[in-house]
């Protein structure tokens, strides 16, 4: 999986020169805490029968999240007599963003990405594809442009692990031991499911025990499971479903 | 055949081009249990297909109906795949709908004719709850005594079908369709019960954001049984967060346990959302018998379901109640005797002991040639055989329903689900109203608990003056004093209807353990309430711990009625000996009366309990944590014991495993 089936693409930016007061209404109004901050930026491309056209592209500037809202308004209140005697709601976005230096692109995979949020501690990261630009100006790096694509927070991966574990999709939910690793129950279930046109919402081999999968839990979309649990008893494949009433229960 | 006594104002819509909703000889739902179902009403004499005053007819629902709860594209792919396909390039493309819409699995098939079949149960359910409302869609009645009170559509209940897709059997979603175009021609509130043992995910998506419909759906846990949806935590979104129930229940949960839970948390919840109609959904796959689920009840159960729904209609909705079918897939043993006794139960009639010789010599063939297969499914499903027999009665016998092991660890884990439900969905002062079941009863009445030096009088009573006129300030007041003083319109922040929080007054006052201080005027109008009761469920175990809640009606706020009224309900001799605590849930506040935002209205709370002696408390009390807006008060008294005091902190932040239980 990678960061651009995940990312969330409808973003609400501000620009670099807009005030504060107009970001908090931004993120009290939408419900969240971060605004990447772009300036919109047009080029012009010549196409190959002369034609032009142009492009508006929003050029990442960086980021500005609630926290740094927090610390104007808190500093506005705590410094009122020196040169600062705007209050916290006229200043502008540009003095209290951050550069946000750590990106990742559209093909980062998503492994990357959560493991880069977690280790810096981040809750949001912007996307960006690196474009040329013809003739180099002040706010080039190198010759190349950050270009806004999308933004991917902690909210977008675990809607992603949900997704991925068939939790949307209605369906029940069967374990299968695999002893001593061997998948063979599993592909057994799965041609069984096939055949018998019952749809797999998710396929989990977890937990693993050095490298070895114990146990799948399979997802699958039917609310009429016996024909399947007929056959896989049939073929001597063991299976949980629902908590069996056992002599021995002592959970309590 | 005898005649039918039927209660006149009782109808059940039934049309034999209901019975096309078949799925082939392979599949669990079949259209002959519905045959069985009249079968046996007509058998028993309970009613007559041709009867003007029990049968309700059904129409089908139009194109449009339809689409108030469904999206015009599935509408139109349930059409196309109604017709068989001719050309090869025509199947490919029906493929791919049928995948697209959810007609791809075994489940659901395609069928022919289907959108023909589906819009008619659809129009029977949509007639039925038109016809109770009084809506024009219901048809036309000579007199408003002649427009039916109860009806029932055995047909419909199809709780699994999305807005955008077919699911569990079911194609067009009548619920949906009958609760949306309801929603459109009147300004009702409805309230939809699921005693279905699959969760009523289709009708819950269908109005997560609508405040006008509470959705409640009583349904074994999805952690295994499809469709997997229907956790605690599904309260609804936006505007309707708060007006989605969901009481997941173990497998293999019994009759006991399930009574219980129904009857804790239904009649406080019909009080506090005030609904005009009941629409309730009689999935009989509840059965210990039904080869898909595990819930494990018996007709008993059902009973209990079926009478507890017919009593909450008369008492809080002038008695509007429309019930549907559902699943139910032990055929011919589970669902004609199930459905009857709804039936039986809406029409005031009394069901026969036995089951007619000459139903049951029809019947039992049938259910002869699928004994094997049903056998294999309770084997495969994990469940004890059940009996080989065709019942006779139509009660179930206790003997052939032995207990199941694990019980007393599986009605403990559903009465920890119950009260967490109570207390994410039922607003405290209702919650008080309605104790659930507690496993220690008090020894004494709270009066003589917060009297323990003895007092004189047995209620106090002080005038407050205030702008608007006098208050008589009165603790302890006795249901004598209650019935005869009226609520002031103001007052409705949690029964909503004055009537309804008079009702709430009166067996609040009732109780012993709970504590009623009223202002109220000279003239006997209700202007506020402050209530004393013992913490619920989530509290047990402790000693001495104590709810309190407060409200004033709208009309008399600003003249420090609440902190005057609070401070003389605290007045208590035991108050040091006793912890207090208050909890404000922002979906409560009347935040629009007020033009107030939550968090100045939660400051304001903050400060009126402040003014007693209370402190803000961090807790993952499950209610207080939902929002960050809530807040939680306590006030410790002084001589409380140190040990009392150090569980009730520890209490407060714990976090109750309910895996564990």
């Amino acid at each position: 999986m990678i960061v651009s089936e995940i990312m969330t693409t409808k973003l609400v930016t501000v620009t670099p020169d807009d005030t504060l007061s107009h970001a908090a209404n931004l993120l009290r109004q939408y419900q969240f805490h971060h605004l990447p901050v772009v300036r919109a930026t047009t080029t012009v491309e010549t196409l190959k029968s002369d034609q032009k056209s142009r492009k508006t592209l929003p050029v990442l500037e960086g980021l500005l999240t609630s926290q740094d809202i927090n610390m104007a308004a808190s500093l506005g209140t705590w410094s009122s007599s020196d040169l600062l005697h705007q209050p916290w709601q006229e200043r502008r976005v540009l003095e209290m963003m951050h550069r946000a230096t750590v990106r990742v692109s559209p093909t980062t995979s998503v492994a990357a990405a959560a493991q880069i949020l977690v280790e810096r501690g981040l809750n949001c990261l912007p996307v960006v594809e690196y474009e040329r630009t013809g003739q180099a100006s002040q706010e080039d790096e190198g010759g190349t442009r950050a270009v806004l694509v999308g933004l991917i927070t902690r909210s977008d991966l675990l809607m992603a692990l949900a997704r991925s574990l068939g939790a949307f999709e209605p369906g029940m939910q069967l374990t299968i031991p695999l002893p001593m690793g061997d998948l063979t129950p599993l592909a057994q279930l799965l041609l069984l499911a096939s055949e018998l046109r019952i749809q797999v919402r998710s396929v989990i081999a977890a937990p693993l025990q050095a490298g070895i999968p114990l146990a799948a839990t399979v997802r699958l979309g039917t609310i009429h499971p016996t024909p399947l649990l007929v056959r896989l008893q049939e073929a001597h494949i063991q299976y949980t479903f629902a908590d069996l009433p056992g002599e021995g229960d002592s959970h309590v | 055949m005898s005649e039918v006594k039927a209660n006149s104002r009782a109808r059940l819509v039934y049309d034999p081009a209901e019975l096309d909703y078949n799925f082939g000889p392979e599949h669990p739902l079949q259209p002959g249990r519905i045959n069985a179902l009249i079968d046996l009403l007509e058998t028993c004499g309970l009613w007559r297909r041709t009867g003007e005053d029990s049968l309700l007819p059904l129409r089908a629902a139009t194109v449009e109906e339809l689409s108030q709860a469904h999206t015009s594209d599935y509408i139109a792919a349930v059409q196309t795949l109604s017709t068989p396909g001719s050309s090869k390039a025509e199947s490919d493309e029906r493929q791919l709908l049928a995948i697209k819409y959810g007609f791809a699995d075994g489940d659901t098939p395609a069928l022919p004719r289907m959108h023909d079949v589906c819009a008619h149960i659809a129009g029977g359910s949509l007639v039925a709850l038109s016809a109770v409302m009084g809506l024009p869609a219901g048809g036309a009645f000579s007199s408003e005594d002649e427009r039916p009170l109860h009806v029932f559509h055995p047909g419909g209940g199809l709780h699994h079908a999305w807005a955008e897709r077919a699911s569990g059997f079911c194609i067009y979603n009548d619920i949906s369709v009958a609760i949306a175009n309801v929603l459109r021609a009147s300004e009702a509130k409805i309230l939809y019960i699921d005693f279905d043992a699959h969760h009523g995910d289709g009708v819950q998506r269908a109005f997560y954001d609508d405040p006008r419909v509470m959705t409640v759906s009583l349904h074994e846990t999805g952690r295994y049984l499809f469709p997997g949806t229907g956790d605690v935590l599904e309260l609804g979104n936006g505007l309707g967060r708060g007006y989605s129930v969901n009481v997941p229940l173990e497998p293999f949960t019994e009759d006991d346990s399930y009574t219980e839970a129904i009857e804790s948390l239904l009649s406080p919840l019909v009080i506090s959302f005030a609904p005009d109609v009941i629409v309730t959904q009689h999935g009989c796959d509840t059965h210990a018998w039904d080869p898909l689920t595990h819930l494990s009840l018996t007709l008993r159960g059902i009973q209990a379901q079926i009478t507890l729904a017919h009593q909450l209609a008369h008492t809080y909705c002038q008695g509007r109640w429309v019930a549907l079918g559902g699943g139910g897939y032990d055929l011919y043993r589970v669902v004609p005797r199930a459905w009857s006794m709804v039936w039986a139960e809406m029409s005031d009639q009394a069901l026969p002991e036995h089951l007619p010789d000459a139903w049951v010599e029809r019947w039992r063939p049938v259910w002869s040639s699928v004994e094997d297969q049903e056998a294999a499914a309770q084997q495969v499903m994990g469940k004890a055989p059940a009996p080989t027999n065709f019942p006779t009665s139509f009660q179930d016998r206790p003997e052939d329903f032995p207990a199941q092991p694990r019980r007393w660890s599986i009605s403990r884990a559903n009465r920890h689900t119950v009260s967490l439900v109570r207390h994410l969905v039922v607003p405290s002062s209702v919650r008080q109203a309605f104790p659930a079941a507690r496993s220690q009863s008090p020894l004494a009445g709270l009066f003589d608990l917060l009297h323990l030096r003895g007092s004189a009088t047995p209620s106090r009573s002080k005038t407050l003056e205030t702008p608007a006129g006098a208050l008589l300030l009165r603790d302890f007041c006795p249901p004598s004093l209650v019935e005869r003083l009226t609520v002031d319109e103001g007052l409705h922040a949690f029964a909503r209807l004055p009537e309804r929080e008079h009702q709430l007054l009166l067996s609040i006052a009732r109780r012993p353990d709970c504590a009623l201080t009223l202002a109220h005027t000279p003239a006997g109008r209700i202007a506020g309430e402050v209530t004393l009761a013992p913490g619920d469920e989530w509290w047990e175990g402790l000693e001495n711990v104590y709810e309190v809640a407060i409200e004033v009606s709208s009309n008399w706020r600003g003249f420090g009625v609440g902190r005057n009224l609070l401070a003389f309900a605290l007045e208590l001799d035991a108050l040091e000996d006793i912890i207090l605590y208050a909890m404000g849930l922002s979906w409560h506040w009347d935040t629009e009366g007020l033009g107030l935002n939550f968090y100045r209205y939660r400051e304001l709370i903050a400060r009126l309990f402040a003014s007693q002696g209370f402190v803000e408390y961090p807790t993952t009390e499950p209610n207080v944590k939902m929002e960050p807006a809530n807040i939680f008060l306590a006030r410790v008294g002084k001589r409380v014991d140190q040990r009392v005091v150090s569980q009730f902190f520890n209490h407060l932040l714990s976090t109750p495993n309910l895996a564990q239980l």
